[in-house]
């Protein structure tokens, strides 16, 4: 990451903070994932509430590599940090993404506790896309449009949510091969916390 | 892709079709109808087959209720729209003749809000 991984103390105007290497790699990983949120919130969507939700893919990827307790950290902070640079904050889109996200971490933490191998990349990020678009359709329901009509569009937003859901699984399964791979050929350290997860 | 994954496919692809089929078909049926006249309201029943003569501002527009649906047979109006709205039977729909002030909505079991706006 960046160089610096072990803990630093920035001491500025008498407030020291002390950062783990934890906190860096989170840090880094949220920043990766809040850039592409914003570049995905300039594209036009033909549906509200559809989007390829890329940035997600950051959150599996971390999620598989650093545990759910990173990916959380990360998608929380791609959540609150994104909104507030596109000037969503507390809006509506907010509501949605906001709780589109937790519905998907909650499907993650059960994906955490399934016995066996589990699930790989691609099931998973089909599950958190699903669970993410329920999670934001049952609260634009509950908050903003209480009318059963909305429930005519779910089986569109639902087909959305799976076939970008696969979509971002095949990427993160990609990614990860990739860097499985430079890991072998350089032995660049890719999880710098090893055991701590899981 | 483990096993879990196929599962998760599995899922994915047997939702999918039964979303479609549960909120695609099956559209709740109108019960009753409420007719406004002018400013005049006047609720109907969509069980009994017959023929409302309403005389709106230009003159008598003739509503049939027929099967538990219900149209605009006739009405004095030049665009004709209202008769060419057709049949209506599911909760919400609606025909209007604004020439003539008189238009024609489905209710369904309870009635909602159509949206809210910020």
């Amino acid at each position: 990451m960046s160089g610096k991984s072990n803990s630093t103390t920035a001491t500025k105007s008498g407030i020291t903070m002390t950062t783990t290497p934890d906190d860096h790699l989170i840090a880094w990983l949220a920043a990766l994932a809040i850039a592409i949120h914003i570049i995905e919130s300039v594209l036009p969507s033909p549906l509200p509430g559809v989007k390829p939700g890329l940035a997600n893919v950051i959150t599996i990827a971390v999620f598989i590599l650093y545990g759910w307790r990173t990916a959380v950290w990360v998608s929380m902070l791609r959540v609150l940090v994104g909104s507030i640079l596109i000037g969503t904050f507390l809006s509506p889109t907010f509501m949605l993404s906001f709780s589109g996200a937790v519905a998907s971490l909650i499907v993650l933490w059960l994906a955490s506790r399934l016995p066996g191998e589990g699930l790989g990349p691609i099931g998973l990020c089909l599950l958190a896309a699903m669970a993410h678009m329920f999670g934001q359709f049952y609260i634009a329901y509950l908050l903003f449009i209480p009318h059963d009509g909305l429930f005519k569009l779910l089986p569109l937003l639902m087909t959305a949510a799976v076939v970008f859901g696969i979509i971002s699984g095949i990427i993160v399964r990609s990614m990860l091969r990739h860097l499985d791979k430079r890991k072998n050929d350089t032995t660049t350290i890719i999880n710098p916390r090893n055991e701590q997860e899981k | 892709m483990t096993r879990a994954d196929y599962c998760a496919v599995l899922f994915a692809a047997l939702l999918l079709p039964y979303l479609y089929i549960s909120q695609w078909t099956g559209d709740e049926a109108g019960v009753a109808a409420s007719i406004m006249n002018g400013g005049q309201t006047t609720k109907v029943s969509l069980a009994h087959d017959h023929t409302l003569e309403i005389d709106g501002a230009l003159g008598t527009s003739i509503i049939k209720i027929e099967e538990g649906k219900i149209r605009f047979t006739a009405s004095p109006c030049l665009g004709k729209q209202c008769i060419h709205s057709g049949w209506l039977q599911h909760a919400g729909e609606f025909a209007a003749c604004l020439p003539n002030r008189i238009s024609v909505a489905v209710l369904g079991e309870e009635p909602r809000f159509d949206s809210i706006n910020f």
